[in-house]
C-alpha cells in the first residue's frame, strides 16, 4: 500500500482515533470501515442525541453516524467539510488515493450532511479552526453546574452498536514454525541455561537463608548489660521494722520492705513494677503508701493493692538470709500473692 | 515553667501575653461591629430619644462597647501590676476548685451538652454564641493571672487543648447553626441550605489558589508555633523512674483515663481495637439514607446523639480532663489548684465478688484448698466471680434482644438480626466506659469480674 504516504488529514485523524492507531489505514479495504467507526461512536455518545435524522445510506457504519446530532468528532468535522469543497480544491489525485486507502472517512460525510454545518457556503474558504469551531458553538465549554446539566434533556444516549473487525489472517512470517527437531547442539545449550536457573535459584536461597540467621542472631545482643540477678543488699538489722528502703529502687529496682504481712513480721524485696500497666511507683513516706503516677494505683506498706486499677498485689522477689549473714535478693524468681506464692519461705525473711 | 519566678515576676510573664490578648478580643469585636453595621444585619434593640432626633441602639454599637471595653482592660493587664490586673475573684476561684472534681467534671460535662443539644435553636443563635465566645475567652484572660491555672494552659504541651476546645466549640456551633436552619427549611418542605449553593467551582484556579494559600498560611503558623513554644525537653528516660505525673500524648489521654477504670487488655487493647472497628462499621449499620451532603440533626437524631456522645463527651471531654486536670499520681486538681504530689485521695477501691461475698453474704471467699488441681481451683475462681461473669454475660447476651423487644423494635425489624446485634453490642461497649466510672465513684468498685489469676479483669 504505497499510496499511503499520501494521506489527507482527515484520514490521518481518523486512524489515530481508531483503537489500533495509525495500522488502521494499513488494513485491507474490508476491515477499515469498521476501524474507522469507533471516534465516531465516541464522538457521538459523549452528548445525548438530537433528533438527527438518520443517515440515508445503507452502508455497513450507519448504526454509528446514525445517532451523530451531538458533537462531531474531528475527523467528522474535517471530513464534512472537505468533501463540500473537494470538488474544487482537492486534488484529484489524491482523492482517489485517499478513498482507495482508507474508505473510512467516506461515508462520514454522508451523515455529516444532515448537520447544521451543511448550511454553510461550500464555496467559502475555511481552515480547521473555523470548522472545529463552528461545530463546538452549540456546545459551551467549561464545566457545567447542576442547575445547567440538569436543565439538558438527560436522555441517556443509545449505545452505539460496535461492530467488531473480523481478525486479519495471520501473515506467513507469523505463523507458528513447525517444531524442527532437535540438534544435539540445541539439547546442551538448554541443558546449560537449566543449570545456571539452578545455580541462580540456591544461591538465592542460601543468600536469603544466611539473611535469616544474622536477622535471628541479631536479636540477641552481644552484650547484655543486665545487673546480677542475685546480689546481696546488707544485714537484716539495717531494715528497722516499718521501713521502706527505697535506695535498691534506682539500681535494682526494689524496694526492700520491713512490714507485716497475714500478722507476721516480714522482710521482703517487693518489685517497683505497677502490675497495671507496668510503671514505676513512687514511695509516699506521708502517706504510707506507693502510688503509681500512670493511672493512680496506690499499694499499701506490705504490697498489696488497694486504690486505683491495679489489679494484684507488687510482686516479690525471692529472698533469703546468705552464709555471712546478709539478705540475699534474686531478681529471677517473683512471687505473687494472687497465685497463693507469698506463704513460700522463700519469699520472705521472718523477723 | 514558672518555678523560681517571684509573683511579680509571674505577673510580668503574663502581662506581656494578657495586654495583647485583650486588643485582639477588642479587635475581634470592633470587627464584628463594623461588619454588622455595613450589612445593615444590626438589630435595633431601642432607640434614644433627644429632641426631635432618634439615636437607634443597634447591636453594632453594644459590640462596639464591648470591643471598648476590652481596649481600656489591655492596658491594666500590661501593667504587670497584681492589684490593677483584670482577674478572677479570689472566692470564685476557691468555689470552683472545692467543687470540682471527677464526678462533678464527667457528670458536669454531660449536663451541659445535654443542655445545649436540647435547647440547640437557642444557642446556635448567632448572638448567643458571640456572647459565649467572648465569655470563654474572657473566662481565660481572666484566670491566667492565676499561677497554677498559667501552668497547665500555658505549658507548651497543653496549648493544643486549649485551642482544640476553642476550636470546637467553633466548628460544633457551626454544623449545629446549619443544621438547625436546615431542620426548619425541611420541615418547611424547601430543600436544604446545601441544595441551594450547587454552583460550578473550577479547580483551577478556586481550589488550587485556596489550598495554596491555606498551605503557606498554615506553615507560617506551625513556624510560629514551633518558634514561640519550643517543645518541652524532659530529663533522659530511666526504667526505673516514671515522671510525675506521666501522661500520654494529648491524643490518647482519652485512653489513659479509660485505664483508670479498666484493665490494661480491655482499655489498652480491646476497647480502642472496638473504637476504629466500631467507626468502619457504621457505613454498613447505617439504614438512614437521609442527611446525605447536608447537615440534619432532626433526620438523624439517634446517629447524631450517639455519635455526638461518643466524640464529645467520650473522647474530647476525657482527653481535656487527662491533659488539664489530671495532676501528680493522676489525682484529680481542679483548674486552680496547686499540684501538691502530696495530695491525699483515699479510695479504698473493692471488687464486686469481695462485696458480695464479704459485705453481702457475710462470709469469706471461696478458696480453693493450697495445692489444689487447677480444675478444681479453677472452679473455685469461677464460684468466687460468679456474679459479675452472670451480670457481665447478661449484658453482653441478654440485653440486645431485650433492646430489640422494648426501646429498639423499630431498629431490630430495619436491621435484620446480624446488624442489630452489632449495633447492640457496639453500643452496649461504648456504655460500659460510663457504667464503669459510676459504679467507681459511687461504690468504688474497682473490677466486676476480677481474675487476676488468669490476668482476666473486667
Amino acid at each position: 500500500m504505497a499510496e499511503k504516504k499520501k494521506l489527507t488529514v482527515a484520514e490521518m485523524l481518523a486512524a489515530a482515533r481508531a483503537g489500533d492507531g495509525g495500522g488502521a489505514a494499513d488494513k485491507t479495504a474490508g476491515d477499515a470501515p469498521a476501524a474507522g467507526t469507533p471516534p465516531a461512536a465516541e464522538g457521538a455518545s459523549s452528548t445525548p442525541p438530537k433528533p438527527a435524522a438518520p443517515a440515508a445510506s445503507g452502508e455497513p457504519i450507519k448504526p454509528a453516524t446514525a445517532p451523530g446530532g451531538g458533537r462531531m468528532s474531528v475527523a467528522d468535522m474535517l471530513a464534512a467539510a472537505r468533501t463540500a469543497k473537494a470538488p474544487g480544491a482537492a486534488p484529484a489525485g489524491e482523492k482517489t488515493a485517499s478513498e482507495k486507502a482508507a474508505p473510512a472517512p467516506k461515508p462520514k460525510p454522508a451523515a455529516a450532511a444532515a448537520k447544521p454545518a451543511e448550511p454553510a457556503a461550500p464555496a467559502e474558504p475555511r481552515d480547521t479552526a473555523s470548522i472545529l469551531g463552528a461545530a463546538r458553538k452549540s456546545e459551551k465549554a467549561g464545566p457545567m453546574s447542576k442547575a445547567e446539566a440538569a436543565a439538558k434533556p438527560a436522555a441517556a444516549p443509545p449505545k452505539p452498536t460496535i461492530v467488531v473487525p473480523p481478525m486479519p489472517l495471520k501473515p506467513a512470517y507469523a505463523k507458528p514454525k513447525v517444531v524442527v527437531a532437535k540438534s544435539a547442539d540445541e539439547a546442551d545449550r538448554r541443558d546449560f541455561a537449566g543449570a545456571m536457573l539452578a545455580v541462580g535459584f540456591l544461591m538465592v536461597a542460601g543468600i536469603s537463608g544466611i539473611w535469616t540467621l544474622l536477622t535471628v542472631k541479631f536479636m540477641f545482643p552481644n552484650v547484655l548489660r543486665e545487673p546480677p540477678s542475685k546480689f546481696k543488699v546488707g544485714f537484716p538489722d539495717a531494715f528497722p521494722g516499718g521501713q521502706v528502703q527505697e535506695k535498691f529502687k534506682a539500681q535494682f529496682g526494689i524496694w526492700v520492705v520491713n512490714a507485716e504481712y497475714n500478722g507476721q513480721q516480714q522482710i521482703v524485696a517487693l518489685k517497683s513494677v505497677c502490675t497495671h500497666l507496668g510503671c514505676t511507683p513512687n514511695w509516699l513516706e506521708a502517706e504510707q503508701k506507693f502510688k503509681c503516677p500512670c493511672h493512680g494505683s496506690g499499694f499499701y506498706k506490705d504490697g498489696i493493692n488497694f486504690e486505683g486499677p491495679a489489679p494484684r498485689p507488687l510482686e516479690r522477689y525471692a529472698i533469703r538470709l546468705a552464709d555471712d549473714g546478709q539478705i540475699e535478693v534474686d531478681k529471677s524468681r517473683t512471687f505473687q500473692e494472687e497465685m497463693g506464692a507469698w506463704t513460700d519461705p522463700g519469699s520472705f525473711i521472718p523477723v | 515553667m514558672t518555678h523560681g519566678l517571684t509573683d511579680a515576676q509571674f505577673l510580668n510573664t503574663v502581662a506581656s501575653f494578657l495586654g495583647p490578648y485583650y486588643i485582639v478580643l477588642a479587635l475581634m469585636n470592633g470587627i464584628a461591629a463594623l461588619y454588622l453595621w455595613r450589612t445593615g444585619t444590626a438589630k435595633t434593640w431601642f432607640s434614644i430619644r433627644t429632641g426631635d432626633q432618634t439615636f437607634p441602639f443597634t447591636s453594632a454599637i453594644i459590640w462596639l462597647l464591648v470591643a471598648f471595653v476590652f481596649i481600656i482592660m489591655s492596658p491594666l493587664a500590661w501593667s504587670g501590676n497584681g492589684a490593677w490586673m483584670p482577674s478572677m475573684p479570689e472566692a470564685i476561684r476557691e468555689a470552683v476548685n472545692r467543687s470540682t472534681g471527677p464526678v462533678v467534671y464527667s457528670v458536669g460535662t454531660v449536663v451541659l451538652l445535654s443542655i445545649l443539644f436540647v435547647f440547640r435553636r437557642f444557642f446556635v443563635n448567632p448572638t448567643v454564641a458571640w456572647v459565649i465566645w467572648n465569655l470563654m475567652l474572657l473566662f481565660l484572660g481572666l484566670s491566667m493571672t492565676d499561677r497554677d491555672f498559667y501552668e497547665i494552659v500555658a505549658k507548651p504541651d497543653n496549648v493544643p487543648i486549649v485551642m482544640l476546645v476553642l476550636l470546637l466549640a467553633y466548628f460544633t456551633w457551626l454544623a449545629t447553626y446549619r443544621a438547625v436552619i436546615n431542620d426548619d427549611r425541611i420541615a418547611r418542605g424547601e430543600a436544604p441550605l446545601e441544595a441551594l449553593d450547587n454552583e460550578k467551582v473550577l479547580v483551577w484556579p478556586d481550589l488550587v489558589y485556596t489550598e495554596l494559600i491555606c498551605m503557606i498560611a498554615l506553615t507560617a503558623f506551625l513556624i510560629f508555633w514551633a518558634i514561640a513554644l519550643p517543645a518541652p525537653l524532659e530529663e533522659p528516660a530511666s526504667s526505673v523512674k516514671t515522671p510525675n505525673p506521666s501522661k500520654a500524648p494529648w491524643y490518647f489521654l482519652g485512653l489513659q483515663e479509660m485505664l483508670v477504670y479498666f484493665d490494661p487488655w480491655m482499655a489498652g487493647v480491646v476497647l480502642p481495637s472496638l473504637i476504629v472497628v466500631g467507626l468502619m462499621a457504621i457505613p454498613y449499620i447505617d439504614f438512614n439514607k437521609s442527611g446525605n451532603g447536608y447537615y440534619t440533626i432532626n433526620q438523624r437524631k439517634f446517629a447524631y446523639i450517639i455519635f455526638q456522645f461518643g466524640f464529645l463527651v467520650m473522647w474530647i471531654t476525657l482527653i481535656v480532663l487527662g491533659t488539664l486536670l489530671r495532676g501528680p499520681n493522676w489525682n484529680f486538681f481542679g483548674p486552680y489548684e496547686f499540684w501538691d504530689a502530696h495530695k491525699v485521695e483515699a479510695l479504698d477501691n473493692v471488687n464486686l465478688s469481695q462485696i458480695f461475698w464479704e459485705r453481702f453474704l457475710d462470709r469469706p471467699m471461696p478458696m480453693a484448698p493450697s495445692g489444689s488441681p487447677f480444675a478444681v481451683q479453677a472452679g473455685y475462681i469461677l464460684l468466687r466471680e460468679s456474679l459479675g461473669i452472670i451480670l457481665t454475660l447478661g449484658y453482653f447476651i441478654a440485653l440486645p434482644p431485650l433492646m430489640a423487644l422494648t426501646v429498639f423494635r423499630k431498629y431490630y425489624q430495619r436491621m435484620g438480626l446480624i446488624r442489630f446485634m452489632l449495633m447492640a453490642n457496639l453500643m452496649l461497649f461504648m456504655a460500659s466506659l460510663p457504667i464503669k466510672m459510676v459504679l467507681r465513684w459511687v461504690f468504688n468498685l474497682k473490677y466486676i469480674i476480677a481474675i487476676p489469676e488468669w490476668f482476666l479483669n473486667f
